[in-house]
């Protein structure tokens, strides 16, 4: 295809705008306590304190959020992804129930499923667990990713799935070995979001973790900076900025790996 | 769910076999149906049970709520304020949803199509407001808002434009909802982005060949193949929107024109924002409200589904 | 493995007992009304919270609290924002998982116990002697002391001496209203910015607002009294002159402090936990005392947190041990005075706080405000919460009145309702 020297220009300025948010936080980040205030364009009263601080506080937590969202993806994807496959291509009995149940389910708030899940975890014993969490957050990934996948691969060719059948695969192996393959962009599409769910949730860590010590996730550490009178938005938007780059990495890395997809040809045929 | 162009079988086959099928169905099925029992259907109840008795927290804490029946309800439904909120809350709802499809949308189809430097990197930084949290950035949008010395009403002094107070209770509504549809563009454009990827490439060549401009490529072509990816975008994007508390609690508490259903669930059961009264009863019964709602879109979504498949 | 079989018979005869007791009392049980500090002993493991998640682990005050376990024990701290804390707590008593010793803001107090989640101070074994009557009031219902305050703060108007003295204003001079008016004038006249405040939506703003309130002469049993409106006037005309910025709406405390901080600013509302990092300031910091409308000064509300014992359901009388020696080794004796001056408050006792006094100036004009402060729940009790939210609501409309007398005046009468 041709380029068009003026696209860069505008997903440039595209971007910045959406990121401005972003550039402020840092700005924020880097700028003495005194002068946060000011609304300086640029960190005029420059400090590396915030950074100092937050990265003495917080490193565990990071350790722990990532844990978490990975966690959180894999569950996901393993109780979702079997499921959309039978809404979407098998006759499944009561199929319509169940869509309406996955979009009430959504609709459910958080807090509600908060507090029904305390005194369940408190009776099993998964309060202030990783695995307590982990099943706790793949709550709100859950539906979304069973609807979503379940869109996509209805939309799957059905000459695909007979032809995996002629050649006597049972739908397992039809599942396992045609159909997962072929909706690995989808698949990572739910994978990312479940994880970024998981990344940035506060209240289900803060109802069922919070005694969880270092294990607690990175949202809980930043929640830490919050005081009764008192605020430290400079660590906090270093905390931020610092909670950002692990999950950008991952993020550029997800979304490479769809355009690689894409290249290989896989959704064709 | 009914998204699915429902597999026929090609011919009527033999009962056992299709027994046979349906177990394997089942079988793919379970895990989902058991998770959404166990953790689910406990909630619901316990929502709905409490929106029909009186709870405070002295009855939250040691139990003998009285039953109520449907009082709650009525008493917020009688509230003066439940039209208000009803009023905002479907504004915030359709102004986020329409702007964040739209701009996901647009944004989607430029990568899409591609021919241009830096289009892969672009696209994935434009997703990083996802990862920042809502504290941080809603807080920041609020410094950024700020009516005295505020970036944004600095740069509308240099477009030589009147300072906005940007959080006043008249235009809390109004700059909430941008900030959410900042927040929401992401998660459309992830999807959709996914959604065009889907689509052949054969068919946008056939098209070329018969001589279709891009316009028209997109209005026969990406249009109607987007339509499932589209409908699942909208549907979840109204749910999230419907239930969005975090960004406008940080911004306002709630406060003047942005309070919406959500966020006044959030404040009674909490007993945050203005009030510091605990109201468990009637934020179960908002949240009930909200969740026949949200149905009421689900059956929508159905019925666009089936004139689909037809 | 014979106790595994016998403890149902162990439970049963456990249920009748307490059943027994139950009947000789005359009556059903109050909820968590079993249970005594004294028939306890202190346990291995002993869990705190305290609404200061600003103290990390490892600070001064995390240290603090941990060296106030008793001899065997070791205690677990966790923090979470003030609102929080209650309803964790509010769920922790519900389930039977509540700490041992809870910090709790002083105007929950009245809802917690209404709500049946604190035991009595005689129940969990705290001694409330030697407490300023003022700053117990909010935890004492109908008679009973239910936990003790070890500390407290209060608000003040700090000043800016250096834009003060630039603008030729005598901060000496403000002791009415009217003299603030004209300090805030003189002061934009020579371009600089007036006062920061918060009156953000809740109780935080509530806070803030109260000296101005009393300082009118309102009466929280009234709080659409002509005397409200006219506090209510005051801070809505500081926002239509351009002397307070718009941001105080939303602004809670701590960002109306980083305001001042930026040294545009002549005045700030603000609280005496900030006392410490005022004398660190760019530039140099003065505090007066909140002036009330035809002089004098001001009546502020108590601030500050309550030592307590949430209800226990399970060996109460362990927890409450726990709690016993925890909360002596907090407010009593040496540790009292260290309590205090770790988290920057004053203490509730009169004694201590001569003796912070002594040893820093920087307590020094704060000392008669805590001493003159007013409970905000002590004439209301567990009423106080709506009445502050009638209040929330009328200051919100008042500063977006932006110093329109009509829009003052309906604000105050149409709050309240949820």
């Amino acid at each position: 295809m041709p380029r068009t020297w003026w696209k860069t220009p505008v997903a440039l300025l595209m971007t910045a705008v959406m990121l401005f948010p972003l550039y402020w936080m840092l700005n924020v980040s880097l700028t003495r306590r005194d002068s946060i205030r000011r609304g300086d364009l640029l960190p005029f009263d420059f400090t590396l304190d915030h950074y100092r601080a937050a990265f003495g506080d917080q490193l565990p937590y990071l350790g722990t959020s990532l844990l978490i969202g990975i966690g959180t993806a894999a569950l996901t994807l393993a109780i979702a992804a079997p499921a959309s496959f039978a809404l979407a291509k098998l006759s499944v009995p009561g199929r319509g129930v169940l869509g309406f149940a996955l979009i009430v389910a959504q609709m459910i708030p958080a807090v509600v499923m908060a507090l029904g899940f305390y005194s369940i975890y408190n009776a099993v014993g998964l309060l202030d667990t990783i695995p307590g969490l982990i099943l706790a957050d793949s709550t709100i990934a859950v539906p979304f990713a069973a609807l979503l996948l379940t869109a996509f691969m209805a939309g799957l060719p059905r000459e695909l799935l007979q032809a995996a059948q002629l050649d006597g695969a049972s739908q397992w192996r039809t599942f396992r070995s045609v159909v997962l393959p072929v909706s690995r962009n989808a698949l990572i599409t739910a994978a990312l979001f479940a994880f970024l769910w998981a990344w940035s949730d506060f209240i289900f860590a803060s109802t069922l973790n919070r005694e969880g010590g270092a294990l607690r996730p990175v949202t809980m550490g930043i929640y830490d900076y919050i005081g009764a009178q008192n605020q430290e938005w400079g660590p906090m938007t270093a905390t931020a900025v610092i909670a950002s780059v692990p999950a950008a990495v991952l993020l550029v890395a997800a979304q490479r790996y769809i355009a690689a997809g894409v290249t290989a040809g896989a959704v064709k045929d | 769910m009914t998204t699915a162009t429902t597999e026929a079988p090609p011919r009527p086959a033999p009962t056992r076999r299709r027994r046979a099928r349906e177990w394997t169905a089942i079988a793919f099925i379970a895990p989902l149906v058991i998770y959404l029992l166990l953790f689910y259907a406990y909630p619901l109840v316990a929502n709905v049970s409490m929106s029909l008795h009186r709870f405070d927290r002295g009855t939250f804490v040691n139990g003998g709520a009285p039953f109520v029946g449907l009082d709650v309800y009525g008493e917020v439904v009688d509230n003066p304020r439940f039209w208000t909120v009803v009023r905002q809350t479907a504004a915030f709802t359709v102004a986020s949803l329409a702007f964040q499809y739209l701009l996901g949308l647009a944004a989607a189809v430029f990568f899409h199509r591609g021919g241009f430097r830096l289009a892969a990197p672009l696209r994935a930084a434009l997703l990083i407001p996802w990862l920042l949290p809502i504290i941080v950035s809603g807080t920041t949008w609020q410094w950024m808002m700020n009516p005295d010395n505020g970036i944004l009403n600095a740069a509308f002094g240099v477009l030589g434009l009147d300072p906005v107070w940007w959080l006043s209770a008249d235009n809390a509504l109004t700059s909430v909802t941008i900030v959410n549809i900042w927040l929401g563009i992401p998660f459309n454009l992830v999807i959709l982005y996914s959604g065009l990827q889907n689509i052949p490439k054969e068919l946008y060549e056939a098209a070329a060949i018969d001589g279709a401009g891009p316009w028209q490529q997109f209005r026969r072509i990406t249009l109607p193949m987007l339509r499932p990816v589209s409908l699942i975008a909208l549907l979840l994007g109204l749910v999230y929107t419907l239930k969005v508390v975090d960004v406008i609690w940080i911004m306002t508490l709630g406060t003047g024109t942005s309070q919406t259903l959500a966020t006044w669930a959030y404040g009674m059961a909490f007993g945050k924002g203005a009030s510091g009264v605990i109201r468990y009863s009637e934020a179960s019964a908002v949240g009930t409200v909200l969740l026949l709602v949200a149905l009421a879109f689900g059956m929508l979504y159905t019925a666009a589904q089936r004139k689909q498949e037809n | 493995m014979t106790k595994r079989t016998h403890w149902p018979l162990a439970a049963a005869a456990a249920l009748a007992l307490s059943a027994a007791a139950a009947c000789s009392n005359g009556g059903t049980p109050e909820p968590g009304a079993e249970g005594n500090a004294e028939e306890g002993s202190t346990t291995a493991e002993i869990a705190f919270w305290d609404p200061y998640p600003q103290h990390a682990e490892g600070s001064a005050w995390d240290e603090h609290v941990k060296s106030c376990a008793p001899e065997g024990s070791a205690i677990t701290r966790t923090s979470a924002p003030q609102t929080d804390l209650f309803n964790q707590l509010t769920t922790a008593v519900k389930e039977g998982t509540a700490p041992d010793v809870v910090l709790l803001d002083n105007p929950m107090m009245p809802e917690a116990v209404a709500a049946g989640m604190l035991a009595t101070a005689e129940q969990s074994g705290i001694d409330t002697a030697g407490v300023d009557a003022n700053l117990l009031g909010p935890g004492v219902v109908d008679g009973e002391a239910y936990g003790v305050p070890f500390g407290s703060n209060a608000l003040g108007l700090y000043y800016n001496a250096d834009l003060l003295a630039a603008s030729g204003v005598d901060p000496a001079s403000v002791t009415d209203w009217d003299s603030l008016n004209a300090a805030l004038g003189q002061v934009a006249d020579g371009g600089g910015k007036g006062i920061t405040f918060s009156g953000v939506t809740g109780e935080e703003g509530v806070f803030q607002f109260l000296p101005w309130f009393w300082g009118a002469g309102a009466d929280l049993a009234d709080p659409a009294s002509a005397e409200a409106v006219a506090a209510g006037q005051l801070l809505s005309d500081w926002i239509g002159e351009g002397y307070a910025p718009r941001s105080a709406a939303t602004d809670n405390q701590s960002a109306a402090w980083d305001l001042f901080l930026t040294g545009e600013y002549a005045f700030a509302e603000n609280g005496s936990w900030f006392a410490a990092a005022a004398a660190e300031a760019d530039f140099e910091v003065g505090v007066i005392p909140i002036p009330a409308k035809d002089g004098g000064v001001a009546p502020v509300p108590t601030g500050g947190e309550f030592a307590v014992a949430p209800i226990q359901s399970e060996d109460a009388s362990d927890h409450y041990a726990n709690a016993a020696a925890v909360i002596a080794c907090l407010t009593e004796g040496e540790a009292a005075l260290q309590t205090n001056e770790t988290l920057g408050y004053l203490s509730a006792k009169a004694d201590v706080r001569a003796e912070q006094v002594a040893a820093n100036p920087l307590w020094e004009p704060w000392v008669a405000a805590v001493e003159g402060a007013q409970g905000r729940t002590t004439d209301l009790g567990s009423d106080y919460v709506g009445v502050s939210a009638s209040l929330s609501e009328a200051i919100t409309a008042s500063l977006n009145a932006e110093g329109d007398p009509a829009a003052v005046e309906t604000a105050f009468q149409d709050a309240g309702g949820f």
